[in-house]
């Protein structure tokens, strides 16, 4: 224990590296606008830098982690609520940080080569460091309040980068110039999208703001460990039937913020930002904000049914929305013709995954399975997807265009992208046994398959199901991206005198990195998920109190117990098949071409309309704009013309005006001057008076 | 500090007319600083005495009134320094866009009169003419605005019934001569229309004063007991005394009034009127209805709680069709007085705090909005959206304290809106859940719901906003736009600061409000 006399707080020592892992980059945030006064360059390294030690400090807190220990510090904050402001370093949270931070310093040294030259290049890395700060106040914040601080800057961070151009030129747009969908345009500035963003997240948002004044005015604080100590406020909550209610609003939150069903919209138009914003906010880091969340409240919740509490059904909503998520943004991305939305459908549809995973964990007996595989996918996903962004950052600088059908052919001239994209993207089809991807998606089937519960089935069956869809997709990026003959536009390009080349080193080395990862660890990845897994039994045990029935066994059989507990059997056939159906009918249509996707596509009505439905977001999307855009306006203008230009302002205002005028008149019409009649209402006024008197 | 009060609320308006005659006699620049100086000196006054907690200042008046008095309470404090730190700044600002203004306004007059004769007089002359013009009108400005801001704070420290009248009536006089004398559009219309709106609520409320005064035998403060007042005048006075106040807070039903008001007054004034002057209403409704007429509230709390909601939705919904930047920002104004009475109907300690606390917040964010627009008449020469667009590149400076200001008034942390926002919602939900043992009041979780979906509707219209003015393409007419002047950017970064410090640090107002309210709640 260190005293620390100026502030009259104590700080564990090991809490000053918590405290560390926000501050820094906030403080970064500060100093960069100065540091802009003198040189743009420098800002850059300014940023990297403290990436770099914020990253540094998370990695001190790992070894404390994988004893499952906790850290655990709290200052005062709003003392007259009695509302303390802390940092909570479990191994959930140390984990979280690692990723976030370390991903964040390689997306830096990423941003230094894509953003080279942009002379808003200020504001850029004020708001990369803002989000940066605000994300790892999420992950180690000990209490909802403090959370919510990190939740809404990331938001706000998100929202400005979105629209980090705001100039609105037509080639920072999204979507298709001219298509319609259900009479509204497809096709969004990125001024329009940040604002999408942030309105649709803050619907979310509301939803989990509801949800932590419920468990306040119960409970009467919002630390995650003061509640968990006493949970009188359940009883209370459950008495009234608000606690299941109070649990799936703090969802809400998630669902938001995580680009989950029904608000998964923004997610897609959140791609005009620029690519490296899209690979850090909007694949690897802030929209896993809601998984944390419900990585961080499912135990607590879990813990709460098996006292006796009913909280089945948050478990069942977090599943559900998971799946109809995974599914729904998977088909999506089958038919998109822009490399970062088909990478924003995939980025939902697998965080959707890892929702199913933690809503499946607490509908089984094994909390632990889901909750590992849920968790595990998050960091696998982490890396792969952010290369897979990075990499299609580099494709968009080199090819000028958003269009996949911009692109073709490009394997030769762009090997190592080619070849990183190739990695990433087997991790994110799951390709067996060697990618992170194949072990974490292995994990989920098999916590949905064996749960137990009444939904176990159903859930398999749309997972195992998008995995197939997954990896079409993905073979169709790679197909249309790299194979085939060059697009015109690229053929245009090289005419006019353009090299279509590597991207640069500051570029390629950090994609390069995470893709070896996802081998790397992929490789040992059993060992790995082992690994989370223990750690995990080990920290919802002691903390939570939420016991293991069967404890793993890790000890004399060796290798064939390993593989009989960890691996089961019906989940890996599904996941191998679902590879191969996957990888074939994408070689078939877009690595190999030998049958046309657009003839296929309209050889039969059926197949037309799928794909229409499909393309046309599910009309999702359109009738979001209706029902929440298009009549609000429509209702408010009304309201405008025929209530407050009239009724009120008409009304109330001219209205008693103009009755003033006319009351003027008549009494004006009184004043006529003549002294006779003058003198008949004096008399008639002292006879009223005298009767008065009298009577 | 004896008399601290006293020289805080009275030095402004004895020296008014020094204010005057500076202006005249050495120029709006003399009488800038010479307003700023006193009343930063007023504003350190209050600070200093605030600091030490509850304060009072007893003097003798009438017989028939009773004492003349100040009280700096815990719900007096944020009201008073949010007033005076306001009107400080506001000082420094109003320099370049006054000028600004009296030079249109001379153009006008000039042109007005030589429209025949082609305007050949020469520029020498001319030059002459307009700086003895400016000199003239800044020294009235100037003294009109010192009266203006000591009215105000008068109002929230008096001690009196008849004393809280008067400096109601004293605030609005001078706010009637400055939007008559410098308004935009049909001035004179308009000041009328504030002038008779406001005057007839201030008459309402001094009904009720004379109805509660009269049967408790005193007018002040300290006097009132609800018990010795009979049942039925206790609740006319009530009635009038709340709807006094909320003319002046611009209520739905009662708020035309203030788009044309806040719309045309000179932009300065605007962002004293919008976020300092119609809070005072909600003041009056703690003061008058919470702390001394506790059981007639609760029979209302429900009512001025659903007003508050309708006046939250309307006012967003209306301020999502406006085209001119004042006129939005207005309304906004509107929904953020609806706020207010939501907290103050909310009946719960954290509600309470919640709706003074917002009015600190919305003090700031919106006075930084109005010296946006204020900025945007000075360098644009427009208001309207629809001829402005991509200034952020243009005016950085402004363009941040925006988005702060914006921030603030949707209540996104770190900003301070966030602090007031979240604990007026959990107030409003907490009486919900405590009202009906068995399942809460579901009228209250209807209105709380709805509570929370009107602040979408805010976060939509201001984000709307910045869009329009902000972002997009620039057009082809402002290509020449540049930052405005350090008296303009200046106060607005002061005013920037200070409510990300207090969005993160609350306890600065919290402090002071959350005593008060557990006195008032008895809890």
């Amino acid at each position: 224990m260190v005293e620390s006399g100026v502030l009259g707080f104590t700080i564990e020592a090991g809490a000053i590296n918590a405290w560390l892992v926000w501050i820094l980059p906030f403080v970064a945030a500060l100093i960069v606008p100065a540091v802009g006064r003198v040189s743009h360059r420098a800002t850059g390294w300014v940023a990297v830098g403290f990436a770099l030690a914020s990253a540094l400090s998370a990695a001190t807190m790992f070894s404390g982690a994988l004893e499952a220990r906790e850290i655990h510090d709290q200052v005062n904050w709003i003392s007259t609520i009695g509302i303390k402001a802390g940092v909570l370093a479990d191994p959930l949270a140390v984990i979280m940080a690692n990723v976030v931070g370390w991903i964040s310093f390689l997306i830096m040294v990423y941003s230094t080569g894509y953003m080279k030259g942009d002379k808003d290049i200020v504001r850029f890395w004020f708001w990369m460091m803002f989000f940066v700060g605000s994300m790892q106040l999420i992950v180690l914040s000990d209490n909802l309040l403090m959370m919510f601080f990190g939740w809404e800057g990331v938001g706000l961070a998100s929202y400005a980068l979105i629209g980090f151009w705001y100039r609105d030129k037509k080639k920072d747009y999204v979507g298709v110039h001219g298509r319609t969908v259900l009479g509204l345009a497809d096709y969004y500035s990125p001024t329009h999208s940040g604002m999408k963003a942030f309105i649709m997240t803050k619907v979310g948002d509301i939803m989990m703001l509801a949800g932590m004044f419920l468990i306040f005015s119960f409970a009467g604080t919002f630390g995650f460990r003061e509640l968990l100590h006493d949970t009188a406020w359940a009883s209370a909550m459950q008495a009234q039937g608000l606690l299941v209610p109070a649990a799936v609003l703090l969802f809400g939150g998630a669902i938001g913020k995580s680009a989950q069903f029904p608000l998964n919209e923004w997610l897609l138009e959140a791609m005009t930002g620029p690519t490296a914003v899209s690979a850090l906010i909007h694949a690897a880091t802030m929209v896993k904000a809601g998984v944390f969340l419900v990585a961080r409240l499912g135990p607590l919740f879990f813990a709460l049914g098996a006292a006796g509490f009913m909280v089945d059904q948050f478990f069942e909503v977090v599943a559900w929305v998971g799946a109809i998520t995974a599914l729904l943004l998977a088909t999506q991305g089958m038919v998109n013709p822009e490399i970062k939305k088909v990478l924003a459908y995939s980025t939902g549809s697998q965080i959707g995954y890892m929702m199913m995973a933690l809503g499946v964990a607490g509908l089984s007996h094994q909390f632990v399975d889901g909750y590992t595989a849920g968790f595990f996918h998050l960091t696998s996903h982490a890396m792969f997807k952010a290369s897979l962004f990075m990499a299609a950052g580099s494709l968009l600088h080199t090819v000028g265009s958003r269009f996949m059908t911009d692109m073709g052919g490009l394997r030769k001239h762009m090997k190592k992208t080619y070849v990183f994209m190739w990695i990433a993207g087997l991790g994110l089809m799951g390709a067996p046994f060697i990618t992170t991807g194949f072990w974490s998606k292995d994990a989920i089937f098999a916590a949905a398959f064996e749960s137990g519960s009444t939904w176990g089935l159903p859930l398999f069956g749309i997972a195992v199901l998008t995995a197939v869809i997954t990896t079409f997709y993905t073979t169709r990026m790679i197909g249309m991206v790299f194979f085939g003959d060059k697009s015109k536009h690229v053929e245009h390009m090289e005419k006019e005198g353009h090299h279509i080349h590597e991207a640069s080193l500051s570029m390629w080395v950090p994609y390069g990195i995470l893709a070896v990862l996802t081998i790397g660890i992929g490789v040992i990845g059993l060992g790995t998920e082992q690994g989370i897994h223990e750690l995990f039994t080990e920290y919802l045990a002691s903390t939570f109190h939420i016991e293991s029935e069967h404890e793993v066994v890790k000890t004399d059989a060796g290798e064939s117990v390993f593989a009989l507990e960890g691996v089961n059997p019906v989940a890996l056939m599904a996941s191998l098949a679902a590879f191969g159906i996957g990888i074939s009918l994408g070689y078939v249509f877009y690595i190999g071409r030998f049958v046309d996707p657009a003839r296929f596509v309209n050889s039969n009505i059926f197949f037309y309309a799928i794909h229409k439905v499909i393309l046309n977001r599910w009309y999702l999307n359109a009738m979001v704009y209706w029902c929440f855009v298009v009549a609000p306006l429509w209702l408010a203008r009304g309201i405008w013309r025929y209530f407050e230009r009239t009724a009120i302002d008409l009304g109330m205002s001219t209205g008693v005006e103009k009755a003033v005028g006319w009351g003027a008149k008549v009494v004006q019409g009184t004043q006529t001057g003549v002294a006779q009649s003058y003198l008949y209402v004096f008399g008639a006024g002292i006879l009223f008076v005298v009767l008065f008197l009298f009577i | 500090m004896e008399y601290a009060l006293l020289q805080a609320v009275f030095l402004p308006l004895l020296l008014a007319p020094v204010a005057y005659i500076i202006g005249r006699k050495a120029g709006p620049n003399a009488a800038t600083w010479f307003t700023f100086g006193l009343l930063l000196y007023c504003t350190f006054l209050i600070i200093s005495v605030a600091l030490e907690g509850n304060y009072a200042e007893r003097y003798p008046w009438t017989h028939l009134f009773g004492e003349f008095g100040f009280l700096l309470d815990g719900l007096a404090i944020p009201f008073a320094v949010i007033i005076y730190v306001l009107s400080t700044v506001l000082a420094l600002y109003s320099k370049p866009y006054m000028i600004h203004k009296f030079k249109e306004m001379y153009e006008e007059h000039v042109h007005g009169h030589a429209a025949g004769s082609h305007g050949m007089q020469t520029a020498l002359v001319e030059s002459g003419e307009m700086s003895r013009y400016v000199n003239n009108q800044s020294g009235v400005y100037f003294a009109l605005f010192l009266a203006f801001a000591m009215g105000m704070l008068g109002t929230v420290l008096a001690t009196n019934l008849i004393e809280f009248y008067i400096f109601f009536e004293i605030m609005l006089i001078p706010g009637f001569f400055l939007v008559a004398f410098w308004g935009d559009g049909p001035r004179r219309r308009i000041s009328l229309m504030f002038l008779f709106w406001t005057h007839v609520g201030a008459v309402i409320l001094l009904l009720g004063f004379l109805t509660i005064g009269l049967s408790v035998g005193s007018f002040d403060f300290a006097a009132i007991q609800e018990s010795r007042i009979p049942q039925d005048v206790v609740m006319f006075a009530a009635v009038a005394i709340i709807i006094g106040l909320a003319v002046k807070m611009a209520a739905f039903m009662f708020h035309i009034w203030l788009p044309y008001v806040h719309g045309a007054a000179p932009t300065p004034i605007s962002a004293l009127l919008s976020p300092a002057m119609i809070g005072i209403g909600a003041y009056g409704v703690f003061r008058l209805i919470i702390e001394f007429l506790p059981n007639v509230y609760s029979d209302f709390a429900i009512w001025l709680h659903i007003w508050g909601l309708c006046t939250m939705i309307y006012g967003g919904a209306m301020a999502l069709m406006q085209d001119d930047v004042k006129r939005l920002l207005a309304y906004s104004s509107v929904s953020q007085m609806g706020y207010l009475l939501f907290g103050i109907g909310s009946n719960s300690l954290l509600g309470f705090t919640g709706a003074e606390f917002m009015y600190v917040t919305h003090g700031l964010g919106k006075a930084l909005l109005f010296m946006t627009a204020g900025i945007l008449i000075v360098q644009c020469g427009t208001k309207s959206m629809a001829k402005l667009g991509g200034l952020g590149g243009k005016m950085p400076i402004t363009a941040v304290c925006a988005v702060i200001g914006a921030l603030t008034i949707a209540g996104v942390p770190p900003t301070s809106g966030f602090m007031g926002e979240w604990t007026l919602f959990a107030g409003a939900l907490d009486t919900a859940i405590k009202e009906n043992a068995a399942t809460g009041s579901i009228l209250r979780y209807v209105t709380f719901g709805l509570g929370l979906v009107a602040t979408v509707i805010t976060l939509s219209y201001m984000l709307w906003m910045l869009k329009r003015v902000f972002f997009g393409k620039l057009p082809e007419h402002l290509s020449h736009v540049r930052e405005a002047s350090w008296y303009m950017t200046a106060p607005m970064m002061v005013i920037a600061g200070f409510t990300i410090v207090v969005g993160i640090y609350p306890d600065i107002f919290f402090e002071q409000i959350i005593p008060y309210m557990k006195g008032v709640l008895g809890a």
